[in-house]
């Protein structure tokens, strides 16, 4: 057990030297060093309210935004108890915005996780052994697809209302139809994108050499296939962390995503809609959330592009 | 293969696909108990009260495969259920509201495409100079800011604040019920735009313009950034092949080598992005008809799924994918129009 | 017999300015190709062959940058400055006077036009009027055979294409190309044209020109594009064809073939080649003199015969003792080519040159005629300087 591991360790040395070159690459682009800083603050946020040391939460779900004793309808200002200013019924956006980065966080890591564990292992299947079975996972990815992603989600949220989910994802049935939905459109986009990969790496002359030399199809498809399909998926699944929130921002604005007074920053836009006629008197209530998703998705949109420069030529270096 | 033949070829493999689209639809309508998933059949609210006769007429409670066949039955007669939010049958309610984003999209889809290319490839020729970073700013914006936000702004500023334009379609409505009922305005099109113009009413083309002004710019703004980025950077690597030094030796002039030489190569993967932006603004519609009231189906579907009305989301989601899938399909065609390859090969 | 230079190129320098720094590709190029003749320009991959020839043309790819050097292409009386012409005037010359072919020739032809359409654009770009003269005076043939109807279409479309040849920015002129059924008077000019490549394809032994005429590059052989490439090169009957190792990329048959195919075209047409390439046993086959390059730098010019007897720089020397002979031991040569980012000071071959003097790193050899018609770039050679 202990010579495999040093054989694995051996094996990950050129790897970890590529990474040392991915992370000096970074570290010399401005727009890259942007997104990592702006994730790199947001990480913080989130780590700061976790350990209770930022925004404290009050209720048995931290993600409820404690209310207010004065429940008036009118938001106030930014003022030395709510930093950021209230909303609707003195709804504080400030543990809202803090509390929405976890929750951004979080949607982000309970989302990606099944897509990419049920998508990339549909693809490596269909791919590496094609034939019926990669047909009929094809035609079925192909119907998912055909649907603009965000009004299946829709359709799928609106159908899960009717039923009682059981509660696995979050504490709140609202959100989990939200994210079941969301993981049951996404992931055909994995699989497509790692089939894609796959046909194109099984052409290649170092797996045939592997297959004559006897080696397993799971050996095979561990060693070689995925260490060589996994660079876009990075790419995009970086990329989608930044997706993700807006897809769910966008389903909390229009009433579909979290229940009421959850700390999400669609939700708390959306709150800020009854004031925007306005004009400016109230622009903490819109500005401050929607800064909050507009950098996030930001920072994520920049950190995959640094990704995708310093993966491409890696990757044509293949 | 000729071009009529792959044209032939893929309107055959429409057929299965949009089945396909149909059995998606049942099934996530299967996911809906009985009680709720009655509205989807019923044409007028009466039908409701009998719930058993429904589900005997509909088989809803008889095998899977007898159930969707009732079902397509219905919806190939135009059959898609009675809203109950709205009090209408589903598929009349979209279609009262199918002009009004008809004229949206309209103005939209040309002005996306033509701004999205025109940007890019600006960019890729100016490479590194102003128009370049211009288009990175706006392409990485574009893709960061969520729709409603911007639009939210754009209302804050130019609605609230400067008090140009209001939302909704046009500014009173109620006037031109009572116009249209007296006789007085004559609806061509159903297109605001076109039918003042028709009616020969100025102010009233004004008003309707100035309303569509905001949720377009943010349709374009969110819609071409993505364009813009992928026809840049593939100009960009049409502009390094060496058939473009090839027709430099030639002694044709740089305009002729960008836009004759480069642009139709570049254009090719951007055709195929084309189609993706359609099912991107079928989604953009929901948000921004939402955002600025304007009333459309895309602010139909919207609000009849913050009242969890069934029957009207699944018709919506079921035309967009048909949408979607044509879309597609036209853009498939252009590809093998554009690129000699794909037919020929 | 004195023959005389049709392109001068003079101590050409060119730096490409990159994000590991500054490339010194040519290291002051003294080149020239004189009228009929073949001149190979030797050298390793690297060494700024491919670099010189499109300076010729003054085509530079970025990021490279011209920093001085000049470039004479003498027709007749006039002696022309390439590198300070405006661009207008350049256009003239590429593609007409000195034309161009490519390593990789289905690279250099553009999938998505047809065969035909790539032809035709050379002729429309350089001898639109001879196509606009020949269609008028189809046009006057019929329109005294013609009347009614017939008649006076042709009248218009004659009046169309005198205006073309005369004032070729009138509204008139622009408008009517814009009309849809109206454009389409210029599809006599189109036949024309036509007519004129198919003869082209004809003479270069391309069999079936009217359906080769159709084709994309795709559905092309390499050989079959590359001797369209050569059409496309040849359709103005160049001064000078600047051939970038048009045969690399080819099988060997196919190769043999292109050759000869260049050597006939050679005599039929007469003009100059400048012939790029690495390979030693095709300059021996089709050129008349030779340059060799090496990291920047023109190190030796002299007739065929007299190179391959008679090398006299060690690197063309070292070059030639390379080349794999069955029997005899395999040579290399020595250390590797050097970066042109930080040169080796000097004569840029000195750490590879079993023959270096002290002089050699400090001092850059100036190409020195030392016997007739033969120079070299070497302190081996200076004697009695």
């Amino acid at each position: 057990m202990s010579s495999r591991f040093a054989e694995f360790k051996k094996g990950m040395q050129p790897r970890i030297k590529e990474l040392k070159f991915t992370l000096s690459k970074i570290k010399s682009s401005t727009l890259s060093l942007i997104g990592l800083a702006l994730i790199a603050t947001f990480t913080a946020i989130a780590i700061l309210a976790l350990t209770r040391t930022l925004a404290p939460p009050k209720m048995y779900d931290p993600f409820l935004i404690p209310p207010s004793p004065t429940y008036t309808r009118e938001p106030k200002p930014p003022s030395p108890e709510h930093p950021f200013g209230t909303t609707s019924w003195q709804t504080d956006l400030y543990y809202g915005c803090i509390w929405g980065t976890v929750h951004a966080f979080r949607l982000g890591i309970v989302i990606l996780t099944p897509i990419l564990a049920v998508g990339l292992a549909i693809g490596l299947i269909a791919g590496y052994y094609g034939g019926i079975l990669d047909e009929i996972l094809m035609r079925f990815t192909d119907i998912i697809m055909s649907f603009p992603s965000l009004i299946l989600i829709m359709a799928l949220v609106v159908a899960f209302s009717t039923v009682r989910l059981p509660i696995i994802f979050t504490g709140t049935s609202r959100l989990d139809a939200a994210v079941l939905a969301i993981i049951l459109v996404g992931w055909p986009g994995y699989t497509r994108l790692i089939r894609g990969e796959v046909l194109r790496l099984k052409t290649e002359d170092y797996i045939e050499a592997a297959r004559a030399s006897g080696a397993s199809d799971i050996r095979i498809l561990i060693k070689h296939i995925v260490p060589n399909s996994i660079y876009p998926i990075i790419v995009v699944a970086s990329l989608d962390f930044g997706t993700m929130v807006l897809t769910a921002a966008a389903l909390s604005f229009l009433g579909l995503g979290v229940p009421l007074g959850y700390s999400d920053w669609g939700q708390l836009i959306y709150q800020s809609m009854d004031w925007i006629s306005s004009g400016f008197a109230y622009w903490w209530t819109y500005i401050i959330p929607g800064l909050f998703i507009t950098l996030y998705v930001l920072g994520w949109n920049l950190l995959g592009d640094a990704f995708r420069d310093i993966l491409d030529p890696l990757y044509r270096r293949k | 293969m000729g071009l009529k033949e792959y044209i032939i070829r893929r309107l055959i493999l429409l057929i299965p696909v949009v089945f396909g689209v149909a059995v998606l639809i049942f099934a996530v309508l299967q996911i809906i108990p009985l009680e709720n998933r009655a509205v989807i059949y019923i044409r007028n609210p009466r039908q409701m009260q009998n719930i058993q006769d429904i589900i005997t007429r509909y088989g809803l409670d008889k095998p899977v495969w007898e159930q969707f066949t009732l079902w397509l039955n219905e919806v190939l007669h135009g059959n898609f259920g009675y809203s109950a939010y709205y009090q209408k049958p589903v598929l009349q309610g979209l279609l009262d509201r199918f002009p009004a984003t008809i004229e949206l999209v309209i103005y939209c889809a040309p002005l996306i495409i033509f701004f999205g290319i025109w940007l890019g490839i600006t960019a890729a020729v100016n490479r590194d100079k102003m128009p370049d970073h211009i288009s990175r700013v706006l392409s990485i914006l574009g893709t960061s800011l969520p729709s409603f936000f911007f639009g939210i702004i754009l209302i804050a500023i130019f609605v609230a604040q400067l008090k140009w334009t209001s939302v909704g379609r046009i500014t009173n409505m109620g006037l031109l019920i009572s116009a249209m009922q007296t006789g007085k305005f004559h609806q061509y099109t159903g297109l605001m735009t076109i039918d003042s113009l028709l009616n020969g009413n100025l102010a009233l083309f004004v008003d309707a313009l100035s309303h569509l002004i905001l949720p377009i710019i943010v349709m374009i703004f969110i819609q071409s950034a993505v364009l813009v980025r992928v026809m840049r950077s593939s100009m960009l690597e049409s502009l390094s092949k060496t058939y473009i030094v090839a027709a430099r030796a030639k002694g044709l002039s740089r305009k002729e080598v960008i836009y004759k030489h480069a642009r139709r190569n570049a254009l090719i993967p951007v055709i195929t992005l084309s189609g993706l932006i359609v099912g991107g603004m079928l989604t953009g519609l929901i948000i921004t008809e939402t955002v600025f009231n304007f009333p459309g189906v895309g602010n139909y579907a919207a609000n009849a799924a913050a009242h969890f009305d069934v029957a009207v989301v699944v018709a919506y989601a079921m035309f967009s994918a048909i949408i979607f899938v044509i879309a597609n399909l036209i853009v498939d065609v252009l590809y093998a129009y554009i690129d000699p390859r794909i037919r020929l090969g | 017999m004195e023959q005389e230079n049709l392109v001068e190129i003079k101590d050409l320098y060119l730096n490409f300015y990159t994000y590991d720094g500054i490339v010194k590709a040519l290291d002051g190029v003294n080149l020239d190709i004189r009228t009929g003749e073949v001149l190979g320009l030797v050298g390793e991959t690297g060494c700024g062959k491919s670099v010189t020839s499109l300076s010729a043309l003054a085509m530079v790819i970025s990021p490279g940058v011209i920093e001085s050097g000049q470039i004479d292409f003498n027709i007749g009386e006039e002696s022309l400055d390439i590198l300070n012409m405006p661009e207008r005037e350049l256009l003239k010359i590429r593609g007409r006077y000195i034309s161009m072919i490519f390593q990789e020739p289905r690279a250099a032809l553009n999938p998505v036009y047809t065969v035909g359409d790539q032809l035709t654009e050379v002729y429309f770009r350089h001898r639109k009027d001879e196509l606009i003269e020949k269609a008028m005076s189809e046009l006057e043939n019929n329109i005294r055979k013609a009347n009614g109807l017939k008649r006076s279409t042709y009248k218009n479309h004659l009046s169309l294409y005198k205006l073309m040849l005369k004032n070729p920015k009138s509204l008139k002129l622009r408008l009517a190309l814009k009309i849809p059924i109206i454009r389409r008077f210029q599809n006599r000019m189109k036949k024309a044209a036509e007519k004129e490549i198919i003869g082209l394809l004809g003479s270069l032994r391309i069999p079936d020109p009217a359906r080769v005429v159709q084709m994309y590059p795709h559905e092309l052989s390499g050989g079959m594009a590359q001797r369209i490439v050569i059409a496309m090169a040849l359709a103005c009957n160049p001064f000078m064809l600047i051939a970038d190792e048009p045969t690399t990329n080819l099988d060997v048959t196919v190769e043999a073939q292109i050759l000869q195919l260049i050597k006939e075209l050679r005599e039929k047409f007469n003009s100059s080649i400048l012939y790029v390439t690495h390979d030693l046993g095709v300059v021996a086959e089709v050129c008349d003199r030779v340059a060799v390059m090496y990291g920047g730098n023109i190190v030796e010019t002299a007739d065929v015969m007299d190179l391959f007897k008679k090398p006299l720089h060690p690197y063309t020397h070292a070059l030639l003792e390379s080349i794999p002979r069955p029997g005899k031991k395999f040579v290399s040569i020595p250390g590797s080519v050097p970066s042109l980012i930080n040169p080796p000071p000097g004569c840029r071959f000195h750490d590879r040159c079993r023959y270096a003097l002290e002089i050699c790193p400090k001092v850059k050899p100036q190409l020195i005629e030392v016997e007739k018609e033969h120079k070299v770039a070497c302190h081996l050679y200076y004697q009695e300087s």
